[in-house]
């Protein structure tokens, strides 16, 4: 019987409900639907920084990446790749020359760039670098130094498929080496960060040019889930001690940041809507409990206790955050499966490419944070109720009808 | 037998400059099977009275015995489930939960008291045909007319068989017919199943129909008269 006033009460001002019910649904589609637009953001920056920038896992020298010096080699370099790859859960391993610094120069202009000497069927493997080719090839019809650049730095030094250029580098002893070199391919990988500033050669190009005998100084590994990026740089570093091995999100101090501060932001964001909802809750179920004033006294006068009163009003309202929330939901949820095939464009504006980001999002939320949502949108709503609970309960049957 | 014996009973309001007798040391007595109308002008404590004994106000002194239990001395909790057992209640205004229908507004009481659902069935719809609305079953109170309203309060009033009925102006709202037609269910009630009614009205019809008429006036017993 409380079930059934209690659902049919909230029918009896239908505009007010209504009022409500699309309130919390439009709340928790924006809400969903942010976390989402932001999730896909970050997910796509995550996979990019993994994909093309850190892998999941990079081994250095440890004084390397402090000091950006030819000289800091992996010296066991061989042995650490034969472990990497006889991991199971390896997908693939690349290792790397690097040359930071190197001089880029061509007959018009002349800049810095960090040099990255590659096998490139490894590379491939593990950065997909090849299938960013918009012209020439990857690594293949130029045999004499061919270099592979991006669209950026095409543009900036006025290249072209075939273009000569000069690098500029420091080897292991401080000597200044150059060579001339040959572009075989232009890539783009919408990350414009990357693009500015990385150019690939073959690794035994760089090797001579930097007079490197053996060795690398850099190993990137890509596994099958992301989530074995931390458990296997601590294995690996203590297999490995002499060496830094660290994983992606250590790497690059700024992402680990960015991604607890988009956490966070998108959890002030739900929070705030969810505390404009519970307002709106509270200012609704209270019209409700002062417009039944009298009614409600009849209640309690003819023998309706006070705790089936209170879960009369508590019911009520989760019954209308039931109607609300799987709604909002089923909005979010139908958005967020429209934008994730068709991508969010940002438009023309290259400052997000210019932070590593892509300027076309696909929103994307794991079920389980509808579920999270679902049930804080019901504690929400029992929060909510618990106040015109209360004042229903404190309303005195004699004062409420004033007289039987 | 007594059902309902108070002593000395007073309700003092003293919000205003001087305090205000609403109940004036009443002490009377009404016994079982009664149909006994409680009169008097505005104010002059009727209302006040009932709400006493019904539960719904607390007296300032003096005692009010339902059926040997001393309910001034009980909790706001124990009164209402004490209501819920004991008391049936006609309001002026009808008051029927207007989301309900005439059955679910009459089998409403039965339900808190967890009686047995096919026992429901049988005593709504024979109380409604007994009220004349076997036919309005299924319909709101907004479908209803005013003295139809009434005929439910009634037959949810007496649907928990309670021990008496207290009924606050019941006629007031009623136009003639409607108001003579519902005393006719009350009289019969009263007189077929045993039932006590314990009205407060000034209405005249009412008053004739009463066999016990006791007037307060000032809050204060007047008289007590039997016909």
């Amino acid at each position: 019987m409380l079930l059934k006033i209690a659902w049919r009460n909230i029918w009896r001002n239908k505009v007010r409900s209504l009022v409500v019910i699309i309130a919390i649904a439009l709340g928790l589609w924006a809400g969903v639907f942010a976390s989402a637009f932001v999730n896909g953001l970050m997910q796509q920056r995550v996979e990019s920084v993994i994909q093309l920038e850190m892998s999941h896992v990079q081994i250095h020298h440890p004084t390397f990446r402090d000091e950006f010096e030819g000289k800091y080699i992996i010296h066991n370099s061989n042995e650490v790749v034969k472990q990497l790859t006889s991991e199971p859960e390896t997908k693939a391993v690349s290792a790397r020359l690097i040359a930071f610094g190197a001089m880029l120069a061509t007959a018009n202009s002349s800049g810095s760039v960090k040099v990255v000497g590659i096998d490139p069927s490894k590379e491939a493997a593990v950065t997909e670098i090849d299938s960013f080719l918009i012209d020439g090839a990857y690594f293949s019809g130029i045999k004499r130094n061919p270099i592979y650049i991006s669209d950026d730095i095409a543009e900036k030094y006025k290249l072209k498929v075939r273009s000569k250029l000069v690098l500029t580098v420091q080897d292991t002893v401080g000597e200044i080496m150059s060579s001339s070199f040959r572009v075989v391919g232009i890539f783009n990988t919408n990350n414009g960060l990357y693009d500015k500033m990385n150019v690939f050669v073959r690794e035994g190009d760089l090797r001579k040019l930097m007079h490197l005998e053996d060795n690398y100084h850099e190993i990137a590994a890509l596994f099958s889930d992301h989530s074995l990026a931390e458990p296997k740089a601590k294995k690996l570093a203590d297999k490995f001690n002499n060496l830094e091995v660290l994983p992606w999100m250590d790497l690059s101090t700024g992402m680990r940041m960015m991604i607890e501060m988009m956490d966070y932001y998108t959890l002030i964001l739900v929070g705030i809507i969810l505390l404009a909802l519970l307002f709106s809750i509270v200012n609704t179920m209270l019209m409700a409990v002062l417009d039944r004033t009298r009614e409600l006294g009849v209640l309690m006068a003819v023998g309706m206790n006070r705790i089936k009163i209170f879960f009369m009003i508590m019911i009520e309202t989760v019954f209308i955050a039931l109607i609300g929330g799987p709604l909002g939901l089923v909005l979010a949820w139908s958005s967020i499966q429209h934008f994730a095939a068709t991508g969010i464009d940002l438009g023309s504006s290259t400052s997000y490419e210019e932070y590593g980001f892509s300027t076309i999002v696909y929103p994307y939320l794991e079920l389980e944070i509808y579920v999270q949502v679902t049930f804080m949108v019901i504690a929400m709503a029992i929060i909510a109720a618990i106040y015109p609970a209360i004042k229903a309960l404190r309303l005195k049957p004699v004062e409420a009808i004033r007289k039987i | 037998m007594n059902i309902i014996e108070t002593k000395d009973l007073t309700k003092i309001y003293d919000e205003g400059p001087e305090p205000v007798y609403a109940v004036n040391n009443v002490s009377l007595n009404i016994a079982d099977g009664e149909f006994t109308a409680i009169v008097g002008p505005s104010g002059s404590g009727k209302t006040t009275f009932l709400n006493m004994v019904g539960g719904l106000d607390k007296a300032s002194s003096g005692s009010i015995s339902v059926k040997g239990n001393d309910i001034t001395k009980m909790s706001e909790n124990e009164l209402i489930d004490f209501r819920l057992k004991h008391i049936g209640f006609v309001f002026q205004s009808y008051n029927l939960i207007p989301v309900l229908t005439a059955k679910e507004n009459t089998e409403f009481i039965m339900l808190m008291q967890k009686q047995d659902s096919a026992i429901i069935d049988k005593r709504v719809k024979a109380l409604l045909t007994e009220v004349g609305l076997a036919d309005k079953l299924n319909s709101k109170p907004s479908e209803l007319s005013g003295g139809q309203q009434q005929r439910v309060a009634v037959a949810r009033a007496l649907a928990s068989k309670p021990d008496f009925v207290l009924a606050d102006e019941p006629t007031a709202n009623l136009d003639s017919k409607s108001a003579s037609n519902l005393l006719d269910i009350m009289a019969r009630l009263n007189q077929e199943e045993g039932m006590t009614f314990v009205f407060s009205t000034h209405d005249q019809r009412v008053i004739d129909r009463a066999r016990r008429v006791i007037t307060l006036v000032d809050g204060k017993l007047e008289s007590d008269v039997w016909k």
